[in-house]
């Protein structure tokens, strides 16, 4: 299906591979980057993955402005300008961010501060406020699945109002993302698989959703074959490498797929069930996402039979007669998600996930002021959002 | 003889912004009458503070509208003069008067980056919802019908309408 019109923006070079980690400074220094200020957090430095970084700098003449390790789990105001005052103490001219969405979204804030004379990180929230380059921002992504290292919006909490902060903005993709699959390798089996089903559905809701394009489509259907074949060998065996990598690309495609064809419903409800039960994000992607597809079904039928392609080849898919092909998909979605609970114990229903049924009417209204529903192919109100939590609850 | 290279100034389409300006005037006219009437549209509001701007406006400096909860209720506040709470810009005004005329509805404007969004996203989405069903009210479901992911249930259209277009849109009531 070709778009009347489409957009299409993706100016991230990406550095891939076993090892890549070793060419950091070189590509530092072609962004005139001297003194990189590292943000990450104690969970990558507990894995040992920041003594990777470091060893990459062996060498290489540079100096490490500083090694910022203290970023929470749910970044925040607070964090940002402390980090950028570490920033501007030590002269530093580029941010490189190790870690999963907190850091990459952390860093992206810390950019905001450090790259204005003048006010406050809020001054700039919402869409469209920044007007300007920021610093050079390198990001090395040690989860495979939220795409960050390739989209242009941060969330960043402002703890004393209890509200979170959307940036979006061009200024706010990254320069670089430097894919290592030294860097996944740590991640447990349930991580492993929360991660790679976020990837999952930001491929399948941007080639499924109102702004699907023949680029990002692209993307989402080379996202989706990696993730497909090579998700449940990184489950199985953590120390897989190719896995690991196949993994983190296909979470770097995926990302730039819904990055320029936005997600839908899935999101929607799955950032409403973080907000609402603090179900993590990963873990309700798997849970949501078939259910989404269903749900989107009478106005996506045939789109969605088309991705039975990526995700089980060539030759079920042309077994399988085009009117069968939605259903055989939601089939192929529903044993990943039965092979991934037994050996990874990802949860498949909300109630195994830890959210209370009274706790649905709550994440329906969260769900329908959620931006991502803007591009869902079909309406959901909240009398809809409701019915759907209750089918996956 | 040798030719001559200068700057031009492109002309303006005055028609398109004649037709902007009214469109504008008659949604912010019309969503006033229609924030009275329905209770769906009443619930959404409800739910903005006290305060809360929206505007609408054509970049770069084109017809606009503002719209404010004065009192716990909507008015419609003439051009977007000031900064507001919520603005929805289009990014030309071509595509604004696609839009406006109505020959494109906001999900696929928006999915086709026609417009651009500057503040919080929940209340955009909010707004959207209400602007549909401020369309079911202005226009016959055969106009209404190709604008809206699915026809937003309004409750006597016809004699509301009839209220919006004689006494909403020329009085403000
Ligand atoms: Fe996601």
């Amino acid at each position: 299906m070709l778009p009347s019109y489409f957009e299409f923006y993706n100016p991230v070079k990406i550095v891939s591979g076993h090892k890549a980690l070793d060419n950091l400074p070189y590509e530092l220094s072609q962004m005139g980057v001297a003194r990189p200020l590292i943000v990450t957090d104690k969970g990558v430095v507990g894995a040992g993955l920041i003594q990777i970084v470091q060893e990459a700098f062996g060498s290489s003449g540079m100096t490490i402005g500083a090694i910022y390790d203290d970023v929470p789990p749910d970044s925040s105001v607070d964090v940002v300008n402390a980090i950028a005052d570490v920033y501007r103490a030590n002269g530093c001219d580029g941010l490189v961010a190790v870690g999963g969405g907190s850091p990459i979204d952390t860093a992206k804030g810390v950019n905001i501060v450090v790259s204005h004379d003048k006010g406050e990180l809020k001054d700039y929230m919402g869409a469209d406020r920044l007007t300007g380059p920021l610093k050079p921002l390198v990001v090395v992504p040690t989860t495979a699945g939220t795409g960050s290292e390739v989209t242009l919006v941060a969330v960043i909490a402002d703890t004393r109002k209890n509200v979170k902060m959307a940036f979006v903005s061009r200024h706010l993709l990254p320069d670089l993302a430097l894919i290592d699959p030294r860097m996944t390798l740590t991640m447990p089996a349930k991580i492993t698989a929360a991660t790679g089903m976020d990837a999952l559905s930001h491929a399948m809701e941007a080639y499924t959703c109102l702004q699907k394009n023949p680029l990002s489509d692209a993307h989402a259907t080379a996202a989706i074959s990696l993730i497909s074949r090579y998700l449940p060998l990184a489950v199985e065996d953590r120390k897989n490498a190719t896995a690991r990598l196949a993994l983190a690309n296909a979470s770097c495609m995926a990302g730039a797929a819904f990055s320029n064809s936005m997600v839908g419903m899935v999101h929607a409800l799955g950032h409403a069930t973080g907000a609402v039960c603090h179900i993590p994000h990963g873990v309700a992607m798997g849970i949501f996402l078939p259910h989404g597809l269903a749900y989107n079904l009478p106005e996506r039928a045939e789109i969605i039979g088309e991705l039975l392609l990526p995700l089980r080849g060539a030759e079920i898919y042309a077994a399988t007669p085009p009117k069968s092909r939605p259903e055989r998909l939601l089939e192929s979605l529903s044993s990943l998600q039965k092979a991934l609970e037994s050996k990874a114990g990802l949860p498949m229903r909300l109630k195994d996930a830890g959210a209370r049924e009274d706790q649905l009417g709550e994440i329906a209204l969260k769900a329908i002021n959620d931006g991502a529903l803007m591009m869902n192919p079909r309406e959901m109100d909240i009398e809809d959002a409701k019915a759907v939590l209750k089918n996956a609850f | 003889m040798k030719k001559v290279y200068e700057p031009l100034k492109p002309g303006r389409k005055w028609f398109k912004e004649l037709v902007a300006h009214v469109v504008f005037f008659v949604l912010g006219r019309a969503f006033q009458s229609a924030a009275k009437l329905d209770a769906g549209i009443r619930r959404e509001v409800a739910e903005w503070e006290e305060g809360f701007t929206l505007a609408m406006c054509i970049l770069p400096k084109g017809p606009s509208m503002l719209l404010k909860k004065v009192d716990g209720r909507i008015r419609y506040a003439g051009w977007a003069k000031e900064d507001a709470d919520l603005i929805i810009r289009f990014k030309n005004i071509e595509s604004a008067f696609l839009v406006l005329t109505p020959q494109m509805g906001s999900a696929r404007a928006f999915a086709e980056n026609r417009l651009s969004l500057v503040g919080d996203v929940a209340r955009s989405m909010s707004f959207v919802r209400c602007l549909d069903r401020l369309l079911a009210y202005l226009y016959p479901a055969f106009i209404c019908r190709p604008l809206v992911k699915r026809m937003p249930p309004v409750l006597r259209p016809i004699r509301r309408r009839l209220y919006i277009y004689t006494l909403g849109i020329p009085f403000g009531l």
